[in-house]
C-alpha cells in the first residue's frame, strides 16, 4: 500500500510533514484512511467549493446523490494515501452514474462504462510500484489514460457531450466544472509529485497532443451544436485541452530543466482551471435556467431572452466572456499565459519540437477564434435576436435560487478578471510544490491599466457626442434586410427571416468541420475509436451466439479435433 | 522626471495624432483608388463629414433591439481604440509599451470583432447573422495565422511586445532574410482581412449579401454608426501602423529623445501615404473573393507563416 508519506520508500514519494496527517480508523483493515491537505488539494478545493455552494443553492441541496457526489469528490482530493483516493474518486463516479441515471438513460450506460475503464487503468497504476523507470512510466501512461478518461481529454472524449448534458443543471454544473478538475488533480498529483523522480519529456508530450486535439475538437463541436448543455460541454472538452496542454508544457520544461518555461506553463494550467471552475457551473446553471422557463435549451427555439430575462442574460454574458477567453473576461490570464508558454517552449530546443510547437500554436489560434464563436453565438442567437418561439417569447425571469448561485460565482469571476496577477501570487505555493525550482515572472497583461485607457477614451468620446451630437434615440421598426412588416399573427416577425443557429454555424462548418469531424458532424472520437469497439463487440457477441447454437455434432467435432491436435502436438514433441 | 515627462508628452502626441487623422488616412485611400480608376473621387476630408453627418443626425433604435444594443458599437469602439493607442506610431517607448503585448492586442482585436458580431446578431436579420457566421469563419483562420506570425517576430526581437519589437527591428541588426518576407505576406493577409478590405471583403460594396463588415452596422445609425465607422478607420491605422512599426522601423523616434522626434513625426506620415497608396493599387487590381475562397486564402497565410517559422528555426540550427 503506498501512502504518501515519508516512511514510504519509493523514488517518487513526497515526503509530507506528518504533523498534517489525519489518521481515521476506518477503511482498510491494518490501514485506515488518510486525510491530508496541501497547497495543491487546497487550491482544488477552493475551485470545488463555489460550485457546490452554488448548486446547492440553485436548488440541488434536497438530493442525497448529489451530496455523495460532492463528498466524493472532497475525499478524493483530501486523501493522503492511495486507497483513499481511488475510494473517493469511484464515490464519485458512481454518485454521478447514479445522477446521470436519473436524467437519461442512454448516456449513463456510456458513461458507467468509461468510468470502469477509467477505474481499470486508475487502480493498477496508484498500486504499481514506483521502483524502476520502465514502471513509473507504466503507471504515467495507466494514470493518463484512466484520467483522460475521465476528464474528457481526447480521444476518449466522446461521452462528455453526451452525459454531462443529461442530469440536472445543478449536477451538470459540478460534472463540468468539478467532477474533470478532479481527474485532473489525480493527473497533476502523480505526473507533477508522486512519479516526479522518473519524469520523462515525452510524458509532456503525450498531454500536449492529446489536449491540442482536445481543443480543436472540442472548440469546433461547440460552435456546431445546436442544444445549449451539449454545447457548454463540448466547450468543457476545449478548455479541459487548454489545462492539460500547460501541464503538458509543464512537465516536459521540468523533465528537461527550464524553470522559467515550467512556471508559466503550470501558472497558465492552474489560473484556467480556476477560472473554469467558475464561469462553467455558471454557464451550465443559467442553461438549466432556460431548461425551466422556456422548456428547452436549443438554440434554434430560443432567441431575444435578454429582454424577458435581463438578470440572466447579463450573467450568461458575463460567464460567455469567460468562455470566449476574451480580455477583461476570465479566461483571457490563463489563455496569454498559455500562448507565452507555447512561444517560450517554441524559441529552445531541438528543430523537430520547435516545429511541432508552431503547429501547436496555430491550433491554439485556432482553437480561441472558435470558441469566441461559440460564445457569441450562444449569447447572439439565444439571448439577443427576436423569439424564435412562443416560449422563448414568454420566458419570464430566473428563480431567485439559481441566480443567487450565478451572482456569486459571478463574483468571484471579479478577481480573476481584473486582478490575475494577485490571483497567480496566491497560485504561488501550489506551484513551487509541484515544481520546487520554478522561476515565476510577473503577469505581463495588466487589465486595469488597459481599463483606465479605455475608462479614459469613453470619458472623452462621450463629452464629444454629447456636446456636439443629436441627444436621446428614437425608437422605429426595424430595417430588418427590407422584409415587410410581418402579419399580426406572428409579433416577433417571421422566425425564418432570422438566421438560426445551425445557419450561424454553416460557413464554419462546410469550411472546417468536413476536414476534422466525420459524415454528419459526428465526433472523430467516436468513428475512430467506439465504432470499431461496437463492431467488435457485434462480432464477439455473433461469434458467442454461434458457439451456443452449436449442435451436438459440431461440439463432439470440436473437442474430437481439439483431442488429435493435442495428441499430435504431444508425439511431435516426444518424438522431436 | 523629464523622461517620463517626454514619454508623456510623446503618448499625448501620438493618442491625438492617431485620432485625428484616423479618417484622413481612409480618405487617402479612397482617394487614390479613386485616381488610380482615373476618377476623381471624393474629397480627402469625405470621411470627417461623413462622421460629422452621423454626429447630427437621430439615432434610431429598432423595436426587436434588446437593452444592450448600444452595448456592441460601444465596446467595438473602445477595444479598437485601447488597441490604436498601444501601436506605436511616430516613436517607441510610449507610456502604453509595458502594455503592449501582441497577445494583449490579439485579445483586444477578438473583444472588438465579438462586439461587432453580437451587433450584428442583436435584432435578428438575416444579413447580420450571416455576415456574423463569416466573421466568425474568417476570425478562426486570421487568428491562428497571426499567432504563427508572431511567433517569428518574437524569436527574432527576443520580446513580445510590439514596443520590444519595433526598437529590436529598428537597431536594424535583424537583416533581411526569407521568414520575414513570409511573414509579411502572411501579415497582409491578416491585415487585408481583419480591416475588411479587398480580397476578402468589400468596403465600398453595396450587395448586402457579399458584405462581411459592413453588412454587421446595417441596423445601426447616428451616434452608434459614427462609433462604428470610426472603429473602422481607427483598424485600418492600427494595422498601418503595426505593418509600418515591424517593417518599416527606419527613422522611428525614441520618446525619451526629444531631437529624435521631428524625423519620426515627418516619415510616419509618409510610410502611411505609401501604404495607402499600396493598398489603393492592389485593391484595384485584385477581384473580391467568393467567401469559401477566403479561408484557403487564410490558410495559405497561417501555412506561410509556418513556413516563416520553419526556416527560422533552421537559421538558427545552422548559425549556431
Amino acid at each position: 500500500m503506498r501512502r504518501w508519506l515519508p516512511d514510504d520508500s519509493g523514488p517518487g514519494c513526497y515526503p509530507y510533514p506528518v504533523t498534517n496527517d489525519l489518521a481515521l480508523m476506518v477503511g482498510l483493515p491494518g490501514q485506515g484512511v488518510h486525510l491530508h491537505l496541501d497547497a495543491l488539494s487546497l487550491l482544488f478545493l477552493c475551485i470545488l467549493a463555489p460550485q457546490i455552494l452554488a448548486s446547492a443553492v440553485a436548488g440541488m441541496r434536497a438530493s442525497v446523490t448529489f451530496w455523495v457526489f460532492c463528498a466524493g469528490m472532497v475525499l478524493a482530493l483530501a486523501a493522503g494515501d492511495a486507497f483513499t483516493l481511488i475510494f473517493g474518486f469511484e464515490l464519485m463516479s458512481a454518485a454521478s452514474w447514479l445522477l446521470v441515471l436519473r436524467g437519461d438513460q442512454k448516456p449513463a450506460t456510456f458513461y458507467i462504462a468509461i468510468a470502469i475503464f477509467s477505474a481499470a487503468c486508475l487502480i493498477p497504476a496508484v498500486f504499481l510500484p514506483a521502483s524502476s523507470p520502465v514502471s513509473c512510466s507504466i503507471a504515467f501512461i495507466l494514470i493518463a489514460l484512466g484520467t483522460g478518461a475521465k476528464a474528457g481529454l481526447a480521444p476518449l472524449h466522446s461521452w462528455l457531450p453526451k452525459a454531462h448534458p443529461a442530469p440536472p443543471a445543478g449536477v451538470s454544473a459540478i460534472m463540468s466544472g468539478g467532477m474533470v478538475k478532479i481527474a485532473l488533480y489525480v493527473l497533476i498529483r502523480y505526473s507533477f509529485i508522486i512519479l516526479t523522480g522518473a519524469a520523462q519529456p515525452w510524458w509532456g508530450v503525450v498531454l500536449i497532443i492529446a489536449g491540442v486535439a482536445s481543443v480543436v475538437i472540442g472548440a469546433l463541436r461547440a460552435v456546431l451544436e445546436t442544444e445549449m448543455k451539449t454545447m457548454l460541454a463540448c466547450s468543457t472538452i476545449e478548455h479541459v485541452g487548454l489545462i492539460t496542454v500547460g501541464l503538458g508544457i509543464a512537465l516536459r520544461a521540468k523533465a528537461m530543466g527550464d524553470p522559467a518555461l515550467t512556471a508559466v506553463a503550470l501558472q497558465a494550467a492552474l489560473l484556467c482551471a480556476v477560472a473554469h471552475g467558475l464561469f462553467k457551473p455558471l454557464l451550465f446553471l443559467g442553461a438549466g435556467e432556460v431548461k425551466h422557463s422556456t422548456g428547452t435549451t436549443s438554440l434554434n427555439w430560443l432567441g431575444g431572452l435578454m429582454r424577458g430575462q435581463p438578470r440572466l442574460g447579463g450573467l450568461m454574458l458575463l460567464g460567455a466572456a469567460g468562455m470566449a477567453a476574451i480580455p477583461f473576461g476570465p479566461g483571457f490570464a490563463p489563455e496569454f499565459l498559455l500562448l507565452h508558454a507555447v512561444i517560450g517552449a517554441a524559441a529552445t530546443g531541438g528543430i523537430l519540437a520547435r516545429i511541432g510547437f508552431t503547429f501547436v500554436l496555430a491550433a491554439l489560434g485556432l482553437g480561441a477564434a472558435l470558441a469566441l464563436g461559440a460564445a457569441v453565438r450562444l449569447i447572439g442567437i439565444g439571448f439577443l435576436g427576436r423569439p424564435r418561439s412562443l416560449h422563448a417569447a414568454s420566458a419570464e425571469d430566473a428563480r431567485p435560487g439559481p441566480l443567487f448561485g450565478m451572482g456569486l460565482l459571478a463574483v468571484l469571476m471579479l478577481p480573476v478578471a481584473l486582478l490575475p496577477g494577485q490571483v497567480l501570487a496566491a497560485l504561488v505555493p501550489v506551484v513551487s510544490q509541484l515544481a520546487p525550482q520554478a522561476d515565476m515572472h510577473p503577469l505581463a497583461y495588466t487589465p486595469l491599466p488597459l481599463l483606465l485607457l479605455a475608462f479614459l477614451i469613453a470619458t472623452a468620446t462621450g463629452f464629444v457626442l454629447h456636446r456636439f451630437g443629436v441627444r436621446g434615440t428614437r425608437e422605429v421598426a426595424p430595417w430588418n434586410g427590407g422584409f415587410g412588416r410581418a402579419p399580426a399573427w406572428l409579433p416577433f416577425g417571421d422566425p425564418t427571416t432570422q438566421p438560426s443557429a445551425t445557419g450561424f454555424a454553416q460557413p464554419i462548418s462546410r469550411a472546417i468541420a468536413k476536414a476534422v469531424l466525420g459524415k454528419n458532424g459526428t465526433d472523430p472520437a467516436d468513428a475512430w475509436l467506439i465504432a470499431p469497439i461496437q463492431r467488435l463487440h457485434l462480432r464477439g457477441v455473433r461469434l458467442a451466439e454461434r458457439i451456443r447454437r452449436a449442435t451436438i455434432r459440431q461440439r463432439l467435432g470440436v473437442v474430437f479435433a481439439a483431442l488429435v491436435l493435442f495428441l499430435a502436438a504431444l508425439g511431435l514433441a516426444e518424438g522431436g | 522626471m523629464l523622461t517620463f515627462a517626454l514619454r508623456l508628452i510623446a503618448t499625448l502626441l501620438h493618442a491625438a495624432l492617431v485620432f485625428a487623422l484616423a479618417p484622413l488616412l481612409m480618405g487617402a485611400v479612397n482617394k487614390f483608388r479613386a485616381w488610380a480608376l482615373g476618377r476623381r473621387g471624393p474629397p480627402f476630408l469625405q470621411p470627417y463629414f461623413n462622421l460629422y453627418k452621423h454626429l447630427r443626425k437621430t439615432t434610431l433604435v429598432p423595436e426587436t433591439a434588446t437593452e444592450l444594443f448600444a452595448l456592441w458599437p460601444v465596446t467595438a469602439f473602445l477595444a479598437t481604440a485601447t488597441a490604436a493607442l498601444l501601436v506605436p506610431s511616430f516613436c517607441t517607448g510610449l507610456l502604453t509599451a509595458p502594455a503592449s503585448d501582441f497577445i494583449t492586442l490579439i485579445g483586444l482585436f477578438a473583444l472588438a470583432r465579438a462586439a461587432a458580431m453580437l451587433g450584428g446578431l442583436e435584432t435578428g436579420f438575416g444579413f447580420g447573422g450571416a455576415a456574423a457566421g463569416r466573421e466568425a469563419l474568417f476570425s478562426v483562420f486570421a487568428e491562428a495565422a497571426l499567432l504563427v506570425v508572431i511567433l517569428g517576430f518574437a524569436l527574432l526581437a527576443h520580446s513580445i511586445t510590439i514596443n520590444g519589437i519595433a526598437v529590436a527591428f529598428a537597431a536594424g541588426h535583424i537583416g533581411i532574410s526569407v521568414s520575414l518576407g513570409f511573414a509579411l505576406a502572411a501579415l497582409l493577409a491578416v491585415a487585408l482581412t481583419e480591416t475588411g478590405r479587398i480580397p476578402t471583403d468589400n468596403p465600398a460594396g453595396h450587395l448586402e449579401l457579399a458584405m462581411v463588415h459592413e453588412a454587421l452596422s446595417l441596423e445601426y445609425s447616428g451616434r452608434f454608426l459614427l462609433l462604428l465607422e470610426y472603429a473602422g478607420m481607427l483598424r485600418l491605422l492600427l494595422w498601418m501602423n503595426l505593418i509600418g512599426t515591424i517593417f518599416l522601423p527606419f527613422g522611428m523616434a525614441r520618446a525619451d529623445d526629444i531631437l529624435s522626434w521631428p524625423l519620426g513625426l515627418i516619415l510616419w506620415p509618409l510610410k502611411l501615404g505609401v501604404m495607402a497608396a499600396l493598398l489603393a493599387l492592389f485593391e484595384i487590381s485584385t477581384a473580391k473573393m467568393r467567401v469559401f475562397r477566403v479561408p484557403e486564402f487564410l490558410g495559405a497565410a497561417m501555412l506561410l507563416g509556418i513556413l516563416a517559422g520553419i526556416f527560422l528555426f533552421v537559421a538558427s540550427r545552422i548559425g549556431t
